[in-house]
């Protein structure tokens, strides 16, 4: 079979992470046997020939190959998984919101103290301010969970917690939320910029646990804001996340 | 077709214009944030538009530049709000061409010398729009410039200068020009399906001992090219606007090419003490005051603008929670690719075929863009660098990381006076897309237009500030001509539209235009 310029390499130690491995390793081969049927020089067949010769097709029977080994894909997008659930995995959560809850492995957790408040995690305080944010704890995982609330309206109080560092899952009810947990991001993430500009307290890479929809939540948004330099720094400089404790 | 002859000088340059891309590509990816989202597939759409471009722009470049060279375009763009600016250009244009190549390099699909020529015109291109852009601070990129961006003329600041309004934060002006950015950032990320390219920032410039501008501006708000922004932001009545922002006790030591800025102590939206609003386009001379004739006005301008930026953004979520995985891809890899679009508007040669449209030979790839394989490669092709491709010798240590890596693979110099490479992809193939058929009316501010008569009206129309009179007079010709008539005329052609400085000439300093500003 023919032999690929970047075959030859004294310094390559593989393709990097294992699906791109996957991935490419099967490119090569597509592209090693298509030069192989086509013959002639490189020079006529790598904007030429090739571009006839390696298909569409050709390149979906790439993932067809690895989806037939067992392997599903991880989610980002949730368009994804729910066009195509039989080749992405689940997404944890989806089935049962009323008592799902991010179960983050560091989330600081400690026993309540002497106001009811349990401590359930900490997150990078966007912006300080005067008080602490109080609210009702509200997941905002998919566009099911935003319409409902574009349909119906953003209950009072709501703290949402989001996954999605990104600004555009919640752009139509953002302005509307008391507060956001984004399990996620940094506070220069577009979630973060967009919190700022809107005045709304905000803690990203939060680390959460055993908070569920309808619990009442606090966030230490009068803590200390974390700073780009904190980030390079390696600082922590995050501020608590408490769950109310009912009496 | 022959090939282009490179010498050793040809190839040395070419290959310092990638590695400094690749350095200031690292650094950003490695000090910024993440980019992801629920509701596109970021990754998988960032993907398809590198392919896209390393397909599609050498050709479509080399088709600008039979209407107007690189640097001349940068002379007029440098008057105007639009996107081919920090993020646009500064950046995008090299860098993303440049991942579509060694996305390929790695795939096995294409060797580092196919598309050497290609290549070679994308770099060489990118660094005379530059040099032009940024010609007033005399830098290639904000990394030369230890990352800033100064790009505007005397005139143009002194114009910003003299008509804002002062500010302070909790009154109605402060607070409706913040309600305006938030909701527009808000907006502006949906439109652009998450990434940050509506928006940007360039300066500082220094206004007073403790006060600095920020030149912020916003892009692609109203109907115009994207397919997705018809029948939902029609109402919105300009596509750019620019918001001049100046900030007390603030130093903004960081405004790098994507538009990021950092500040010491840290940029809080409460010390904005200054506020103006523009717009412009390539049919207006210079930026337009918006709703700057009373500081009632710019209020209500900042409040109507806000609540049709809401309505819009509303409308937009709707439409864009109906779009299939294939229709969000498009959308993200058409933003992504077409950054550079506004080039072909300033050139008056923009069609929607080049620019909405993804290519045949990147469409083939669509087929790999899970999320899963899409978030591994393009992580592994920014940070932490783990493909092939990036691994050298292991004596190298890359600038901000020490490793053994680097993004871009340079040319061999042991090509020169071989036939061993091919020079361009070849010309443009059919493209394909998968959203609703686009409009054709776009948003200008001669008001909506047709694509063609939207054309025809830039090729007519050159700005004086262009024209072959005044496009060479710059700060140095002026530091020594002020008291010229010329010099008078040039700045009264920036000044026609300014509530305070119509008709003032060229003879003004700073403090002449801080003392001719409203006090309140």
């Amino acid at each position: 079979m023919a032999r690929l310029f970047v075959d030859t390499d004294k310094f390559s130690d593989g393709e990097g992470p294992p699906i791109v491995d996957a991935y490419h390793s099967a490119l090569k081969d597509l592209v090693r046997r298509k030069f192989d049927e086509a013959g002639g020089h490189w020079n006529d067949f790598v904007f030429g020939k090739a571009q006839e010769l390696i298909t569409a097709k050709d390149i979906e029977a790439v993932e067809a190959r690895l989806l037939a080994t067992g392997h599903r894909f991880t989610v980002s997008a949730m368009i994804s998984q729910r066009e195509r659930p039989e080749a992405y995995k689940a997404v944890a959560g989806n089935e049962d919101a009323a008592t799902f809850s991010f179960e983050h492995a560091d989330a600081k957790v400690e026993a309540v103290d002497a106001q009811g408040r349990e401590a359930r995690g900490q997150g990078d305080n966007v912006v300080q301010n005067a008080k602490n944010t109080i609210g009702v704890a509200r997941y905002f995982r998919n566009n099911d969970n935003v319409m409902d609330c574009l349909n119906n309206g953003v209950p009072d109080n709501t703290i949402a917690i989001i996954d999605d560092s990104g600004g555009t899952l919640t752009a139509p009810i953002l302005e509307k939320f008391k507060g956001v947990i984004c399990a996620g991001g940094t506070i220069r993430s577009h979630l973060g910029i967009l919190t700022r500009e809107y005045g709304i307290p905000c803690l990203m890479n939060a680390r959460i646990s055993g908070i569920r929809e309808g619990d009442t939540v606090e966030i230490e948004t009068s803590g200390p804001a974390k700073t780009g330099e904190m980030y390079q720094r390696g600082e922590d400089g995050s501020v608590r996340i408490w769950k109310h404790v009912k009496k | 077709m022959s090939k282009k002859e490179f010498s050793y000088a040809d190839l040395l340059e070419t290959n310092n214009l990638l590695q400094n891309h690749g350095e200031e590509t690292y650094w950003l990816c490695v000090t910024r944030t993440v980019q992801e989202s629920k509701l596109f597939p970021v990754s998988a759409y960032i993907l398809l538009s590198y392919l896209n471009a390393f397909y599609r722009w050498p050709t479509l470049l080399r088709k600008i530049e039979k209407h107007m060279p690189a640097e001349r375009i940068a002379d007029r763009v440098r008057n105007a709000t639009t996107k081919i600016e920090t993020i646009g250009t500064g950046w995008c244009l090299p860098n993303f061409y440049l991942l579509g190549r060694e996305h390929l390099i790695n795939m096995g699909m294409i060797r580092p010398q196919d598309g050497l020529e290609d290549v070679a015109y994308v770099l060489d291109f990118w660094k005379r729009y530059s040099l032009s852009w940024r010609r007033n601070e005399g830098h290639i990129s904000a990394r030369e410039a230890n990352h800033r961006c100064q790009i505007y003329p005397e005139r143009k600041l002194q114009v910003f200068h003299a008509d804002q309004y002062a500010c302070e934060a909790g009154d109605a002006l402060h607070t409706a020009a913040g309600k305006f950015m938030a909701a527009t950032a808000q907006y502006g990320f949906l439109a652009s399906c998450e990434c940050r390219v509506s928006m940007t920032a360039h300066g500082p410039y220094k206004m007073a001992d403790n006060v600095e501008m920020l030149v912020r501006n916003f892009y692609d708000l109203s109907q115009s090219d994207y397919p997705w922004l018809d029948g939902v932001a029609d109402d919105i009545p300009y596509n750019c606007l620019t918001v001049t922002t100046s900030v007390k006790d603030t130093h903004f030591y960081l405004v790098d090419d994507w538009g990021s800025f950092e500040a010491k102590p840290d940029y809080k939206a409460e010390n904005i003490c200054g506020i103006g609003l523009y717009t412009s386009d390539p049919l207006t001379e210079t930026h337009v005051p918006v709703g700057m004739g009373s500081r009632e006005e710019l209020v209500k301008t900042f409040e109507d603008l806000a609540e049709k930026m809401r309505e819009a953004n509303t409308k937009l979520w709707r439409r864009l929670a109906t779009f299939t995985r294939d229709q969000l891809l498009d959308a993200g890899a058409l933003v992504y690719y077409s950054i550079i679009k506004d080039i072909a508007h300033f050139a008056g040669c923009y069609e929607i075929d080049d620019w909405m449209m993804i290519d045949e030979r990147a469409n083939r790839f669509r087929g790999l863009l899970n999320d899963e394989y899409s978030n591994e490669v393009l992580g592994a092709m920014l940070v932490p660098l783990t493909l092939p491709s990036s691994q050298v010798q292991e004596y190298f240590m890359m600038l901000h990381g020490n490793q053994a890596r680097r993004v871009y693979t340079p040319f061999q110099y042991a090509l020169l006076g071989k036939d061993d490479y091919v020079g361009t992809v070849g010309g443009m193939r059919p493209g394909t897309s998968t959203l609703p058929k686009k409009v054709d009316r776009y948003r200008t501010s001669q008001g909506p237009l047709t694509n063609a008569e939207f054309n025809a009206r830039v090729k007519a129309f050159t700005p004086a500030l262009a024209s072959d009179k005044f496009r060479d007079l710059d700060e140095t010709w002026v530091k020594y001509h002020y008291d010229t008539p010329l010099a008078d005329e040039m700045y009264k052609i920036e000044q026609q539209y300014s509530r305070k400085l119509k008709g003032k000439g060229a003879g003004l300093r700073r403090a002449d235009v801080e003392a001719l500003r409203d006090k309140s």
